[in-house]
Protein backbone atom coordinates (compact mmCIF):
# COMPACT_ATOMS: atom_id res chain seq x y z
CA UNK A 1 0.00 0.00 0.00
CA UNK A 2 1.34 3.43 -0.85
CA UNK A 3 1.19 6.15 1.75
CA UNK A 4 -1.47 8.82 1.24
CA UNK A 5 -0.26 12.29 0.28
CA UNK A 6 -2.42 14.03 2.84
CA UNK A 7 -4.42 13.18 5.94
CA UNK A 8 -7.71 14.81 6.89
CA UNK A 9 -7.74 16.34 10.37
CA UNK A 10 -11.00 17.74 11.75
CA UNK A 11 -10.80 20.02 14.76
CA UNK A 12 -13.65 21.12 17.02
CA UNK A 13 -13.03 24.84 17.40
CA UNK A 14 -14.43 27.40 19.81
CA UNK A 15 -13.64 31.07 20.13
CA UNK A 16 -14.69 33.21 23.12
CA UNK A 17 -15.78 36.00 20.76
CA UNK A 18 -18.44 33.73 19.24
CA UNK A 19 -19.29 31.62 22.32
CA UNK A 20 -22.59 30.32 20.96
CA UNK A 21 -21.07 28.70 17.91
CA UNK A 22 -18.43 25.98 18.20
CA UNK A 23 -17.62 24.60 14.75
CA UNK A 24 -15.80 21.73 13.06
CA UNK A 25 -12.97 22.75 10.75
CA UNK A 26 -11.22 20.37 8.36
CA UNK A 27 -7.58 20.53 7.32
CA UNK A 28 -5.80 18.50 4.64
CA UNK A 29 -2.35 18.07 6.14
CA UNK A 30 0.70 16.69 4.27
CA UNK A 31 1.20 13.08 5.40
CA UNK A 32 4.53 11.76 6.69
CA UNK A 33 4.78 8.27 8.12
CA UNK A 34 7.18 9.39 10.86
CA UNK A 35 5.27 12.54 11.86
CA UNK A 36 3.31 12.79 15.09
CA UNK A 37 -0.18 14.22 15.40
CA UNK A 38 1.34 17.18 17.25
CA UNK A 39 3.59 17.87 14.23
CA UNK A 40 0.49 17.83 12.04
CA UNK A 41 -1.10 20.45 14.32
CA UNK A 42 2.08 22.51 14.11
CA UNK A 43 1.95 22.26 10.30
CA UNK A 44 -1.62 23.58 10.41
CA UNK A 45 -0.56 26.44 12.69
CA UNK A 46 2.51 27.35 10.60
CA UNK A 47 1.27 26.83 7.03
CA UNK A 48 -2.53 26.54 6.89
CA UNK A 49 -4.29 28.44 9.68
CA UNK A 50 -2.44 30.52 12.25
CA UNK A 51 -5.59 30.99 14.33
CA UNK A 52 -5.77 27.36 15.50
CA UNK A 53 -4.83 27.29 19.20
CA UNK A 54 -3.38 24.35 21.16
CA UNK A 55 -0.88 23.75 23.96
CA UNK A 56 2.37 21.89 23.55
CA UNK A 57 5.91 21.93 24.87
CA UNK A 58 8.23 18.93 25.07
CA UNK A 59 7.14 16.85 22.02
CA UNK A 60 8.10 13.63 23.88
CA UNK A 61 5.21 12.72 26.19
CA UNK A 62 6.74 14.02 29.39
CA UNK A 63 5.37 17.56 29.85
CA UNK A 64 1.70 16.60 29.65
CA UNK A 65 0.65 19.75 27.76
CA UNK A 66 -0.73 18.49 24.46
CA UNK A 67 -3.63 16.32 25.63
CA UNK A 68 -6.79 16.33 23.52
CA UNK A 69 -9.58 13.97 22.50
CA UNK A 70 -8.48 12.00 19.42
CA UNK A 71 -11.42 10.20 17.83
CA UNK A 72 -13.16 10.40 21.20
CA UNK A 73 -10.30 9.08 23.33
CA UNK A 74 -8.01 11.21 25.53
CA UNK A 75 -4.48 11.14 24.08
CA UNK A 76 -1.26 13.13 24.03
CA UNK A 77 -1.00 14.40 20.44
CA UNK A 78 2.81 14.03 20.54
CA UNK A 79 2.39 10.36 21.47
CA UNK A 80 0.50 9.37 18.30
CA UNK A 81 2.03 8.78 14.88
CA UNK A 82 0.09 9.81 11.78
CA UNK A 83 0.75 6.38 10.26
CA UNK A 84 -1.33 4.81 13.03
CA UNK A 85 -4.20 7.23 12.29
CA UNK A 86 -4.12 7.06 8.46
CA UNK A 87 -6.15 7.26 6.34
CA UNK A 88 -8.20 9.37 8.75
CA UNK A 89 -10.22 11.45 9.17
CA UNK A 90 -8.82 12.25 12.61
CA UNK A 91 -11.30 14.09 14.83
CA UNK A 92 -9.78 16.30 17.50
CA UNK A 93 -11.65 17.88 20.41
CA UNK A 94 -10.50 19.63 23.57
CA UNK A 95 -10.09 17.31 26.60
CA UNK A 96 -13.53 16.28 27.82
CA UNK A 97 -15.04 17.49 31.13
CA UNK A 98 -12.91 20.68 31.30
CA UNK A 99 -14.07 24.19 30.39
CA UNK A 100 -12.70 25.25 27.00
CA UNK A 101 -10.73 28.50 26.78
CA UNK A 102 -10.20 28.38 23.02
CA UNK A 103 -10.02 25.60 20.40
CA UNK A 104 -8.02 22.72 21.98
CA UNK A 105 -6.97 24.72 25.06
CA UNK A 106 -8.78 23.78 28.28
CA UNK A 107 -8.84 25.47 31.67
CA UNK A 108 -7.02 23.16 34.13
CA UNK A 109 -7.50 25.48 37.13
CA UNK A 110 -9.89 23.04 38.84
CA UNK A 111 -7.15 20.39 38.98
CA UNK A 112 -4.57 22.89 40.23
CA UNK A 113 -7.00 23.95 42.98
CA UNK A 114 -7.45 20.30 44.05
CA UNK A 115 -3.76 19.39 44.21
CA UNK A 116 -3.06 21.05 47.61
CA UNK A 117 -5.98 19.11 49.19
CA UNK A 118 -4.28 15.73 48.71
CA UNK A 119 -1.01 16.67 50.43
CA UNK A 120 1.19 15.61 47.52
CA UNK A 121 4.48 16.02 49.36
CA UNK A 122 6.52 13.95 51.83
CA UNK A 123 5.88 14.72 55.50
CA UNK A 124 8.92 13.98 57.68
CA UNK A 125 8.73 12.06 60.96
CA UNK A 126 7.64 14.08 63.95
CA UNK A 127 10.35 15.27 66.27
CA UNK A 128 11.52 12.20 68.15
CA UNK A 129 14.54 11.65 70.34
CA UNK A 130 16.21 9.72 67.57
CA UNK A 131 15.40 12.45 65.05
CA UNK A 132 16.69 15.12 67.45
CA UNK A 133 19.91 13.16 67.99
CA UNK A 134 20.59 12.96 64.26
CA UNK A 135 18.62 15.79 62.65
CA UNK A 136 20.46 15.58 59.34
CA UNK A 137 20.12 11.81 58.93
CA UNK A 138 18.96 10.90 55.43
CA UNK A 139 15.67 9.04 54.96
CA UNK A 140 16.89 5.80 53.46
CA UNK A 141 14.72 3.59 51.31
CA UNK A 142 15.30 0.18 49.74
CA UNK A 143 14.52 -0.44 46.04
CA UNK A 144 11.74 -2.82 47.20
CA UNK A 145 10.14 -0.04 49.26
CA UNK A 146 10.42 2.33 46.30
CA UNK A 147 8.72 -0.20 44.03
CA UNK A 148 5.56 0.16 46.14
CA UNK A 149 4.90 3.73 44.96
CA UNK A 150 7.13 4.19 41.91
CA UNK A 151 4.41 3.77 39.26
CA UNK A 152 2.18 6.32 41.01
CA UNK A 153 5.07 8.79 41.00
CA UNK A 154 5.19 8.81 37.18
CA UNK A 155 2.20 11.16 36.80
CA UNK A 156 2.84 14.10 34.46
CA UNK A 157 -0.42 15.94 35.26
CA UNK A 158 -1.58 15.67 31.65
CA UNK A 159 -5.24 15.31 32.79
CA UNK A 160 -6.09 12.56 30.28
CA UNK A 161 -7.45 10.54 33.24
CA UNK A 162 -9.90 13.33 34.14
CA UNK A 163 -11.20 13.30 30.58
CA UNK A 164 -11.60 9.52 30.81
CA UNK A 165 -13.56 9.73 34.08
CA UNK A 166 -17.34 10.17 33.69
CA UNK A 167 -17.58 10.48 37.47
CA UNK A 168 -15.52 13.68 37.28
CA UNK A 169 -17.66 14.95 34.40
CA UNK A 170 -20.87 14.26 36.31
CA UNK A 171 -19.61 15.48 39.70
CA UNK A 172 -16.84 18.04 39.24
CA UNK A 173 -16.22 18.22 43.03
CA UNK A 174 -14.62 14.74 42.85
CA UNK A 175 -10.88 15.11 43.52
CA UNK A 176 -10.29 12.87 40.54
CA UNK A 177 -7.83 10.20 39.37
CA UNK A 178 -4.49 12.04 39.18
CA UNK A 179 -4.87 13.92 42.48
CA UNK A 180 -5.94 10.78 44.36
CA UNK A 181 -3.15 8.75 42.73
CA UNK A 182 -0.68 11.34 44.00
CA UNK A 183 -2.22 10.98 47.45
CA UNK A 184 -1.71 7.20 47.26
CA UNK A 185 1.84 7.72 45.98
CA UNK A 186 2.78 9.63 49.13
CA UNK A 187 0.80 7.36 51.47
CA UNK A 188 2.71 4.36 50.08
CA UNK A 189 6.14 5.97 50.52
CA UNK A 190 8.07 4.43 53.44
CA UNK A 191 9.67 7.83 54.21
CA UNK A 192 6.32 9.58 54.58
CA UNK A 193 4.52 10.23 57.88
CA UNK A 194 1.66 12.33 56.54
CA UNK A 195 -1.12 9.77 56.11
CA UNK A 196 -3.17 11.16 59.00
CA UNK A 197 -3.11 14.62 57.43
CA UNK A 198 -4.48 13.26 54.13
CA UNK A 199 -7.32 11.30 55.73
CA UNK A 200 -9.90 14.08 55.67
CA UNK A 201 -9.57 14.54 51.90
CA UNK A 202 -9.42 10.79 51.30
CA UNK A 203 -12.55 9.98 53.33
CA UNK A 204 -14.64 13.00 52.25
CA UNK A 205 -17.58 12.73 49.84
CA UNK A 206 -15.31 14.10 47.15
CA UNK A 207 -12.51 11.62 47.92
CA UNK A 208 -11.91 7.97 47.07
CA UNK A 209 -15.56 6.94 47.59
CA UNK A 210 -16.66 9.07 44.63
CA UNK A 211 -14.79 6.65 42.36
CA UNK A 212 -17.02 3.91 40.93
CA UNK A 213 -14.13 2.05 39.29
CA UNK A 214 -14.98 2.77 35.68
CA UNK A 215 -11.28 2.11 35.17
CA UNK A 216 -10.86 4.07 31.93
CA UNK A 217 -8.34 6.41 33.65
CA UNK A 218 -5.86 3.55 33.84
CA UNK A 219 -6.45 2.61 30.20
CA UNK A 220 -5.66 6.09 28.85
CA UNK A 221 -2.72 6.98 31.15
CA UNK A 222 0.39 7.49 28.98
CA UNK A 223 2.68 6.85 31.97
CA UNK A 224 1.20 3.59 33.30
CA UNK A 225 0.27 5.22 36.61
CA UNK A 226 -2.87 3.10 37.15
CA UNK A 227 -4.95 5.65 39.10
CA UNK A 228 -7.85 3.17 39.40
CA UNK A 229 -5.65 0.88 41.49
CA UNK A 230 -4.27 3.76 43.58
CA UNK A 231 -7.76 5.06 44.41
CA UNK A 232 -9.41 1.74 45.12
CA UNK A 233 -6.62 0.51 47.36
CA UNK A 234 -7.10 3.66 49.38
CA UNK A 235 -10.77 2.73 49.77
CA UNK A 236 -9.61 -0.29 51.77
CA UNK A 237 -7.47 1.97 53.96
CA UNK A 238 -10.41 4.37 54.37
CA UNK A 239 -12.77 1.56 55.40
CA UNK A 240 -10.16 0.11 57.77
CA UNK A 241 -9.68 3.45 59.52
CA UNK A 242 -13.45 3.93 59.78
CA UNK A 243 -13.91 0.56 61.50
CA UNK A 244 -10.96 1.03 63.85
CA UNK A 245 -12.22 4.48 64.81
CA UNK A 246 -15.59 2.96 65.72
CA UNK A 247 -14.01 0.17 67.78
CA UNK A 248 -11.29 2.30 69.39
CA UNK A 249 -12.66 5.85 69.76
CA UNK A 250 -9.44 7.14 71.35
CA UNK A 251 -7.46 6.17 68.27
CA UNK A 252 -8.50 9.19 66.17
CA UNK A 253 -5.78 11.79 65.95
CA UNK B 1 -8.76 39.01 37.94
CA UNK B 2 -11.89 38.35 35.91
CA UNK B 3 -12.18 34.70 35.02
CA UNK B 4 -11.72 33.87 31.35
CA UNK B 5 -14.89 33.21 29.37
CA UNK B 6 -15.11 29.48 28.82
CA UNK B 7 -17.29 26.91 27.08
CA UNK B 8 -18.57 24.15 29.38
CA UNK B 9 -19.74 21.06 27.53
CA UNK B 10 -22.48 18.89 29.01
CA UNK B 11 -22.55 15.21 29.93
CA UNK B 12 -25.67 14.24 28.01
CA UNK B 13 -25.35 10.72 26.59
CA UNK B 14 -21.85 10.29 28.07
CA UNK B 15 -22.05 6.47 27.85
CA UNK B 16 -22.21 6.72 24.08
CA UNK B 17 -18.77 8.35 23.94
CA UNK B 18 -16.62 5.27 24.58
CA UNK B 19 -17.14 1.48 24.57
CA UNK B 20 -15.33 1.41 27.94
CA UNK B 21 -18.22 3.37 29.49
CA UNK B 22 -20.77 0.89 28.11
CA UNK B 23 -18.73 -2.05 29.42
CA UNK B 24 -18.73 -0.35 32.83
CA UNK B 25 -22.51 0.16 32.77
CA UNK B 26 -23.03 -3.46 31.69
CA UNK B 27 -20.83 -4.61 34.57
CA UNK B 28 -22.83 -2.54 37.05
CA UNK B 29 -26.17 -3.64 35.54
CA UNK B 30 -25.34 -7.31 36.17
CA UNK B 31 -25.76 -6.55 39.89
CA UNK B 32 -29.41 -5.69 39.22
CA UNK B 33 -29.97 -9.04 37.48
CA UNK B 34 -28.33 -10.91 40.35
CA UNK B 35 -30.38 -8.94 42.89
CA UNK B 36 -33.56 -9.82 40.98
CA UNK B 37 -32.57 -13.50 41.03
CA UNK B 38 -32.08 -13.35 44.80
CA UNK B 39 -35.60 -11.87 45.14
CA UNK B 40 -36.94 -14.69 42.94
CA UNK B 41 -35.35 -17.29 45.24
CA UNK B 42 -36.75 -15.45 48.24
CA UNK B 43 -40.21 -15.59 46.67
CA UNK B 44 -39.70 -19.36 46.20
CA UNK B 45 -38.88 -19.69 49.89
CA UNK B 46 -42.05 -17.75 50.73
CA UNK B 47 -44.09 -20.09 48.50
CA UNK B 48 -42.50 -23.13 50.19
CA UNK B 49 -43.67 -21.80 53.54
CA UNK B 50 -47.13 -20.94 52.16
CA UNK B 51 -47.91 -24.52 51.17
CA UNK B 52 -47.80 -27.12 48.35
CA UNK B 53 -50.14 -25.22 46.01
CA UNK B 54 -48.08 -22.02 46.19
CA UNK B 55 -44.86 -24.00 45.74
CA UNK B 56 -46.16 -25.72 42.61
CA UNK B 57 -47.28 -22.39 41.19
CA UNK B 58 -43.78 -20.94 41.77
CA UNK B 59 -42.15 -24.08 40.31
CA UNK B 60 -44.38 -23.86 37.24
CA UNK B 61 -43.39 -20.23 36.83
CA UNK B 62 -39.63 -20.78 36.92
CA UNK B 63 -39.82 -23.85 34.65
CA UNK B 64 -41.97 -22.05 32.07
CA UNK B 65 -40.22 -20.91 28.84
CA UNK B 66 -40.18 -17.29 30.05
CA UNK B 67 -38.83 -18.37 33.44
CA UNK B 68 -36.06 -20.41 31.83
CA UNK B 69 -35.18 -17.55 29.49
CA UNK B 70 -34.91 -15.13 32.42
CA UNK B 71 -32.67 -17.58 34.27
CA UNK B 72 -30.45 -17.86 31.19
CA UNK B 73 -30.13 -14.06 31.19
CA UNK B 74 -29.31 -14.11 34.92
CA UNK B 75 -26.70 -16.83 34.33
CA UNK B 76 -25.05 -14.76 31.60
CA UNK B 77 -25.10 -11.73 33.92
CA UNK B 78 -23.55 -13.79 36.71
CA UNK B 79 -20.72 -14.90 34.40
CA UNK B 80 -20.00 -11.28 33.34
CA UNK B 81 -20.22 -10.23 36.98
CA UNK B 82 -17.76 -12.87 38.14
CA UNK B 83 -15.27 -12.30 35.31
CA UNK B 84 -15.23 -8.52 35.76
CA UNK B 85 -15.18 -8.79 39.57
CA UNK B 86 -12.16 -11.10 39.59
CA UNK B 87 -10.46 -8.97 36.93
CA UNK B 88 -10.77 -5.88 39.16
CA UNK B 89 -9.96 -7.72 42.39
CA UNK B 90 -6.20 -6.87 42.45
CA UNK B 91 -7.10 -3.18 42.19
CA UNK B 92 -9.35 -3.23 45.22
CA UNK B 93 -7.31 -5.14 47.79
CA UNK B 94 -4.21 -3.87 49.63
CA UNK B 95 -0.85 -5.04 48.26
CA UNK B 96 -0.28 -8.61 49.47
CA UNK B 97 3.11 -9.97 50.50
CA UNK B 98 6.22 -8.01 51.50
CA UNK B 99 7.82 -5.05 49.67
CA UNK B 100 9.79 -6.42 46.76
CA UNK B 101 7.87 -9.70 46.88
CA UNK B 102 4.34 -8.48 46.16
CA UNK B 103 1.78 -10.98 44.92
CA UNK B 104 1.30 -10.52 41.15
CA UNK B 105 -2.14 -9.80 39.66
CA UNK B 106 -2.09 -13.17 37.87
CA UNK B 107 -1.67 -15.03 41.16
CA UNK B 108 -4.62 -13.12 42.68
CA UNK B 109 -6.79 -13.93 39.62
CA UNK B 110 -5.79 -17.61 39.79
CA UNK B 111 -6.45 -17.76 43.54
CA UNK B 112 -9.88 -16.15 43.14
CA UNK B 113 -10.91 -18.52 40.35
CA UNK B 114 -9.58 -21.53 42.28
CA UNK B 115 -11.55 -20.51 45.39
CA UNK B 116 -14.65 -19.94 43.26
CA UNK B 117 -14.29 -23.36 41.58
CA UNK B 118 -13.76 -25.05 44.95
CA UNK B 119 -16.89 -23.43 46.44
CA UNK B 120 -18.97 -24.27 43.35
CA UNK B 121 -17.83 -27.90 43.35
CA UNK B 122 -18.39 -28.14 47.09
CA UNK B 123 -21.94 -26.80 46.73
CA UNK B 124 -22.62 -29.11 43.79
CA UNK B 125 -21.29 -32.09 45.73
CA UNK B 126 -23.44 -31.23 48.72
CA UNK B 127 -26.52 -30.87 46.51
CA UNK B 128 -25.94 -34.18 44.74
CA UNK B 129 -24.62 -36.38 47.55
CA UNK B 130 -25.08 -34.59 50.85
CA UNK B 131 -28.65 -33.32 50.93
Amino acid sequence: MTDPETILIEVLRWHPDTPEAPWWQSYEVPYRADATLLEALQTIKDDLDGTLTFRWSCRMAICGSCGCMVNGRPELSCHLLLRDLAPGPVRLEPLAHFPVIRDLVIDQQDFLDKLPAVGAYLVPAEETEAAAAAPAAPSRQTPAQMADYYQYAQCINCLLCYSACPQYGLKPDFLGPAALALMARHDADSRDHGQAGRRAARDADTGVWDCTLVGHCTEVCPQGVDPARAINRNKTASARDYVFDLLLPGRRR
Amino acid sequence: MTPLPTWQRGMRGWWRRDPAFRRYLLREATSVAIGAYALMLLAGLGCLVAGPAAWQRWEGLILSPVGLLLQAVVFAAAVIHAVSWFRLMPLTIPPLGRPGRRLADGAIHAGAWAASALCSLGLLGWLVYGA
